[in-house]
């Protein structure tokens, strides 16, 4: 019977599974697209159900720092915890890493241009998941998370410190100076720029634990994955329709592709440059001029053997087109971290999404990406784009709490 | 000539040259379709037979056999990438002084972000380092060769999921 039976029983329960989940995930179990269910869930076809998988899984293997050999050292975490929040890390007490990446704001500030010591000229990105980015800031100027943190500390614009007064802070407060020594197991570098890499590769330590946790669209992305009826029809259908029109005809999965919604690279979207009359922000093209001009990208002496992570850095080339493009955002936690675009000067995530839908070609470059048109989505499509977006939100980051650190004498 | 005649005669003259302008400009470029990480199944040239045969591509044309394989294996988005490239010429073609590497989307109008180096390692092997292909679709990979005072472009589609 029985080996025979068996088989022929499992691949009944298999394809009777199989349907059930076409039809409570609305998806078209020939491959073929198919009209909408009468519960207004979309049905995906072969092809759409490849691309959606292709958002996982999440969270990816973890990844690390570039450059910094100290990044999965708790104690060097720990160090780097303790700095972020410090205020003492400017020389006036007034500002930390955190004034403008606040765990309450998804390591953003919520404001339009962060404000320094003056208003800045972009819109703080959120710190959630960048240890999985390929390039760091809106220009990309960084190419390791360490290397990132080196410019606010320095900017006379926001924390305006200097390596002599990270050298006092850390040498007279007792628990910065076991904090250091636990981490680096070595005294203060006699090198301003060694000590200045050292605390920039603690911050870069710290940073590169925020890696948040599945969101909706992952259960339901892992549910089509394994085939999981109920936890597929768990998913609303408004965010369905969603889904399917970010993979289909918005084609943003071009650029917010994988499991970070990101390649990772640089685009002009038509959003202007001019940081105000007459001056202009160059974006990548800036960025790239500053990271071969960087004395810490990872083809300094600074980095540690950075292998293969070194290779965008040896190869980026410099276009024409780089003026003005700034680097696709991640997606997760989009909803968690407006306002957007680099200037943020769209306030509200539906702004974005009308962005979208009534692009002025004229405002791109002529010499760009034949990529973007005007999606034309009516009130309901936008409500739709908009649940689904509102789904890459995880509901813990916004209650992420420091650890706890040990005490340290 | 009635003017007739004559406009017969210019649209006939325009025709021709066009098309000996695209036959000229196609001449040099060998096309052919492949997805990325596809076996080569080519059992017309043994161009690069070293290199690994799950991930080896090879493009012909009348003067040059050009076959190259990704050291990582099946190129994939997003993921930089190094090739090994070896060159066969073909008859009495030379070997190239030469060797450039580049890919761009056509659909998109755009190239890649990062510039290819290419180090000759002698014997008509190549190794070029850089590429990365940061977009799903359809790209063209395009090796341009110099070899007796002509060049030479070789392409082949990469179609990317």
């Amino acid at each position: 019977v029985t080996a025979l039976a068996r088989r022929w029983w499992r691949g009944l329960c298999r394809g009777l599974a199989l349907v059930s989940l076409a039809s409570a995930a609305g998806v078209a179990a020939d491959g073929a697209t198919e009209v909408p269910t009468s519960d207004g869930r979309p049905t995906f076809s072969a092809e759409e159900r490849a691309r959606i998988l292709a958002h996982g899984p999440w969270p990816p293997p973890a990844a690390s720092d570039p450059g910094n050999r100290f990044a999965n050292r708790p104690d060097t975490i720990a160090l780097g915890q303790r700095l972020f929040f410090d205020q003492a890390l400017s020389p006036d007490g007034r500002l930390s890493c955190a004034s403008c990446h606040l765990p309450g704001h998804a390591f953003a500030d919520g404001r339009a241009r962060s404000q320094g010591r003056v208003t800045l000229e972009r819109n703080a990105p959120s710190l959630w998941n960048s240890v999985h980015e390929r390039w760091w800031g809106w220009d990309g100027a960084a190419d390791s998370l360490w290397s990132q943190a080196i410019r606010p500390l320095l900017d006379p614009r926001e924390l305006a410190s200097h390596p002599a007064h990270l050298r006092r802070l850390l040498q007279e407060q007792p628990e910065l100076r076991c904090r250091w020594q636990r981490s680096f197991g070595m005294p203060l570098p006699a090198d301003d720029a060694d000590l200045l890499v050292l605390v920039a590769k603690a911050l870069g330590a710290f940073v590169g634990t925020l890696v948040s946790q599945p969101t909706p669209f992952d259960q339901f992305r892992d549910a089509l994955a394994r085939q999981d009826v109920q936890a597929a029809a768990r998913y609303p259908a408004d965010a369905q329709r969603g889904l399917q029109l970010f993979i289909g005809r918005g084609r943003c999965q071009l650029c917010h592709a994988g499991p970070r919604f990101s390649h990772g690279e640089f685009g002009d979207i038509g959003a202007g440059f001019f940081v105000r009359p007459g001056v202009v922000d160059p974006g990548r093209h800036g960025g790239i001029l500053a990271l071969r001009a960087s004395a810490y990208n990872l083809l300094s002496p600074h980095a540690d053997a950075p292998g293969d992570a070194a290779v965008k850095t040896r190869h980026v080339q410099l276009q024409h087109r780089n003026f003005g493009e700034f680097k696709v955002p991640t997606l997760r936690n989009v909803a968690l971290s407006g306002p957007y675009l680099h200037d943020g000067r769209l306030a509200t995530l539906a702004e974005v999404v009308r962005h979208y839908s009534e692009l002025d070609l004229n405002r791109l470059h002529a010499d760009g990406e034949r990529l973007l048109e005007p999606l034309r989505l009516n009130p309901g499509e936008q409500q739709d784009l908009l649940a689904f977006l509102r789904s890459l939100s995880d509901p813990a980051a916004l209650r992420w709490q420091p650890k706890a650190l040990p005490a340290c004498r | 000539m009635t003017r007739a005649a004559v406009r017969a005669r210019r649209c006939a003259c325009l025709a021709v040259a066009a098309l000996a302008t695209l036959a000229f400009l196609s001449a040099p470029q060998a096309m052919a379709a492949a997805v990325a990480g596809t076996p080569a199944q080519d059992a017309r040239s043994d161009c690069g037979g070293m290199l690994d045969a799950k991930v080896r591509q090879v493009i012909r044309s009348t003067r040059h056999h050009l076959a190259y394989a990704p050291r990582q294996g099946p190129i994939v988005q997003g993921r930089p990438f190094s090739l090994d490239i070896v060159v066969c010429p073909q008859g009495s073609a030379s070997m190239p002084i030469a060797l450039r590497v580049q890919a761009d989307m056509p659909a998109h109008g755009h190239g890649m972000n990062y510039q290819p180096t290419v180090r000759s390692m002698g014997d008509g092997r190549y190794r070029a380092d850089g590429l990365m292909l940061h977009m799903a679709g359809r790209w063209r990979l395009q090796f341009e060769l110099s070899a007796d005072g002509r060049l030479e472009r070789l392409v082949q589609v990469v179609d990317l999921p």
